[in-house]
């Protein structure tokens, strides 16, 4: 049902169309800087690199339109929740932003050394990742509870891929130390994947409190980290 | 600090001062109130939030039994205070309204001196026996709607004098003289600005150590400031009952949603 002011409508689709908006471009680095991995492309994550500044513009203008919508509107109820829920997706999907961005510039120092042989494990855990944040970015515009559910289930999917790739690239360091540079640098890229699958069980959490006004709580299926243990 | 202020919005006093059980209100054929159920906790302040003529004022002058005046009004049901029928045959409404005191939209002080008007109902109800105890009333009464400050050096000029604002606390002040259990509150701020609005909001909030408050109020986010429960009212029936942060981050009743959302009116 429409507000009574529809200028109150207005400036709520506005900040919606803002995260939309936030939630395709942080995709769309994503897979250019998988490609660029995958392709060794320097030139496309330089490109990826600068696009990441209009992510943190879309974030600044949700974080202004929507204080300006609570002082102005006094928002309650659902209401409150889409904007309280906007202002850290914003957050978040900035966040990927700069993961996706560090992605891109590893993948510039990984182009200068020679092909690593896990890169391909490597794609395949960032399109997981990829469908992962691209349906929970679905469940938000559809407000489909049972979706965004499905995905933050899912993610101990991406923590698993993650500590085999641990285990491997540690394996692959030790029997070659002449791949330790770009085993680091993939190391890292599999770490940034991991951080991304959980901002993306984050805009989750935040699909579910809009629809249902109470947390979704904190007991998410997760796989067990490796490498913190002395082994 | 959230917090601690958090934990002070839930009502920690769970003794019902009233229980309404399915009152009903006709104005002759009309009927206003279509069987509502509401417990009315004791040192809490309870605000009714609704549309206009969704019978929250109706059924707020029902708590001390003002609808008596009106001609063609029958109510039906049962309303207890402290478990006791107010609308038996042997309850007197001038006694029950000393202990249920009632302060309207528009500041009403009587046409007579600051002093008088809040020296009035203590007096009428023989509730002191001198002059030093009524001084004593008095003062704590206007200090009590901190109207004390502004009043003290003008005890004797007309209530009437006064700004509006003062007026309402002069009100309030009267009617806290009686000492009752109960105060009623139709909409006390819609005729004062900002200010004195957060003037009575803060007594209100200092009130409630002491008494019940029920207030009926057009503005959601007084409400929402002043009151630990919230009833909303919607065409004579409580739609949603609540506590207060409850009704205003994620109520029940899609009616209450489009309501305080600013999608129904």
């Amino acid at each position: 049902m429409p507000h009574i002011v529809t200028a109150f409508d207005d400036d709520l689709m506005m900040i919606q169309a803002r995260i939309s908006e936030m939630g395709g471009l942080a995709e769309e680095l994503l897979a250019q800087a998988l490609e660029a991995v995958e392709k060794r492309d320097a030139a496309l994550a330089e490109r990826v690199i600068a696009r990441d500044k209009r992510i943190d513009e879309l974030e600044i203008e949700v974080e202004e339109a929507a204080t300006q919508l609570i002082a102005l509107r006094q928002p309650m109820a659902k209401d409150l929740r889409v904007l309280i829920s906007a202002l850290k997706i914003s957050t978040t999907l900035e966040r990927i932003g700069d993961l996706a961005k560090n992605i891109a510039k590893r993948a510039i120092v990984v182009t200068k050394h020679g092909p690593v042989k896990l890169t391909s494990s490597i794609i395949r855990m960032g399109r997981s990742t990829q469908a992962q944040l691209s349906q929970v970015l679905n469940a938000y515009t559809a407000r489909d509870t049972d979706a965004a559910v499905a995905v933050w289930q899912r993610d101990v999917e991406v923590d698993e891929m993650y500590n085999a790739l641990f285990r491997e690239l540690l394996t692959y360091m030790m029997e070659d130390s002449r791949m330790i540079t770009a085993g680091a640098q993939m190391l890292f890229i599999a770490k940034n994947l991991e951080r991304i699958g959980d901002h993306t069980t984050h805009i989750s959490e935040m699909v579910y409190y809009i629809q249902k006004g109470e947390p979704l709580g904190d007991d998410r299926p997760k796989g067990e980290p490796v490498g913190l243990d002395a082994e | 600090m959230t917090n601690m202020r958090m934990a002070e919005q839930a009502a920690r006093h769970q003794d019902n001062k009233i229980e309404a059980r399915d009152v009903h209100v006709y104005y002759g054929a009309n009927e206003a109130i279509k069987g509502v159920d509401v417990d009315i906790l004791d040192k809490t302040v309870t605000a009714f939030i609704g549309p206009s003529g969704c019978g929250k004022s109706t059924f707020l002058r029902c708590l001390n039994r003002m609808n008596d005046t009106i001609d063609g009004c029958r109510i039906t049901g049962q309303i207890l205070m402290d478990g006791d029928d107010i609308y038996a045959r042997s309850v007197d409404p001038v006694q029950l309204r000393a202990k249920v005191g009632m302060v309207f939209q528009k500041p009403n002080p009587f046409p007579k001196s600051i002093y008088d008007n809040v020296a009035y109902g203590p007096r009428i109800h023989g509730l002191v026996s001198n002059k030093a105890d009524l001084d004593e009333v008095v003062e704590k009464s206007l200090r009590r709607a901190a109207i004390w400050d502004e009043a003290k050096d003008r005890l004797n000029e007309p209530g009437t004098g006064l700004s509006g604002g003062q007026q309402q606390r002069l009100c309030i002040a009267r009617a806290i003289a009686t000492a009752p259990e109960v105060l009623l509150m139709d909409e006390p701020c819609s005729a004062l600005d900002p200010i004195a609005t957060a003037q009575i909001e803060e007594l209100i909030d200092e009130l409630r150590s002491s008494f019940s408050v029920v207030i009926v109020t057009h503005s959601m986010q007084q409400a929402a400031r002043v009151s630990q429960k919230t009833a909303f009212f919607h065409l004579g029936e409580v739609m949603e009952y609540d506590d207060t942060p409850k009704i205003f981050t994620n109520p029940e009743n899609p009616k209450t949603q489009d309501y305080i959302t600013g999608r129904y009116g």
